[in-house]
């Protein structure tokens, strides 16, 4: 017993670090191979459904329901078009009707429209060439509205205008 | 005599392993595998008033990486947008049948789509995506945006 203590006593065990630096230095140099910093980038949240009919209908045929009695109700939907220039940029901006000059002229309308009317929809008809990122100044407009309920507008449809 | 008298010396190496583990530990915390799927070669659009959303991990994600052509680009490889779109949707519907089981293919999916789009992209190319989206149950998205030009 005692000489087996003596003997344990007298061994000193020591670990060969070189070949775990050596492991470490490999992790080292994956991790710092294979890290990206992740971009900082944003978004804008949208729920986009497709868009429905102005006029809403029960999915039959018109004029195959003899029991119907009432007309169809209209969806209250609110128009936004947006044409592009020929080169893709942001031309003429609409809102329903009636033309409104540029983004700033467009928030203030659609300031005023909300604050007034409830929409069941909203569409945006874009022009098939109009760049992203010039759709998006035409969304972050839209989606800086607030609706007569306090929330902000973040329900959109689009559509694509037809080619002339 | 001592050491360096018999030309023995040997460096202590514990405390280089000891920062080099740290270095490892940071690295390893740092890493994220989901930002390999982001195509950084994309010019994204900028919008002053975009904010980071973090989902905190609730919401599982879609992310579309779509070109100025319109094609879909996903660990640098272009990928056929209407078989994509599909068969992520069947993936999304699969795990969303877990939390709901009455759920059928057409129905709403939980799953955000997340559009990186360039900015050169036309709508025609980036509302293709949208519909293709649309038609597979997906309703939420968010349009990615970089909130000032970087150098």
């Amino acid at each position: 017993m005692s000489r087996r203590r003596r003997r344990g006593s007298s061994e000193e065990v020591e670990l060969n670090l070189a070949a775990m630096l050596d492991m470490a230095f490999q992790l080292l140099t994956f991790f710092i191979l294979t890290f990206r910093p992740p971009p900082t980038e944003g978004q804008i949240n949208l729920r986009l459904p497709p868009p429905v009919g102005i006029t809403k209908s029960s999915g039959a045929d018109p004029g195959t329901d003899f029991n119907a009695k009432e007309p169809p109700k209209s969806m209250k939907s609110l128009v936004i078009s947006a044409y592009s220039l020929r080169d893709g940029s942001l031309g003429q901006l609409a809102v329903d009707e009636s033309n409104v000059g540029g983004l700033l002229s467009l928030d203030n309308r659609l300031q005023i429209v909300f604050s007034n009317t409830d929409y069941d929809q909203v569409i945006i008809y874009v022009a098939p060439d109009l760049r992203y990122e010039e759709l998006m100044r035409v969304i972050e407009v839209c989606t800086r509205q607030r609706l007569r309920d306090g929330s902000r507008l973040s329900k959109l449809s689009f559509v694509e205008m037809p080619t002339s | 005599m001592s050491e360096l008298e018999s030309g023995e010396g040997k460096p202590n190496l514990t405390p280089i392993l000891d920062m080099v583990f740290q270095l490892i530990t940071f690295f390893m915390l740092v890493i994220n595998f989901k930002s390999a799927a982001l195509d950084l070669s994309l010019k994204l659009p900028v919008v002053g008033s975009v904010r980071p959303v973090d989902t905190k991990g609730q919401e599982s994600l879609l992310i579309l990486n779509v070109d100025s052509q319109g094609d879909i680009n996903m660990y640098g490889r272009k990928q056929p947008v209407k078989e994509y779109i599909a068969k992520e949707a069947m993936a999304a519907l699969i795990g969303a049948k877990r939390s709901q089981p009455d759920l059928e293919f057409g129905q709403e999916l939980p799953t955000m789509v997340v559009i990186r789009a360039d900015r050169t992209t036309s709508f025609k190319a980036i509302n293709r995506v949208i519909m293709e989206c649309q038609t597979n149950g997906f309703r939420k998205f968010a349009l990615k945006a970089k909130r000032e030009e970087s150098s």
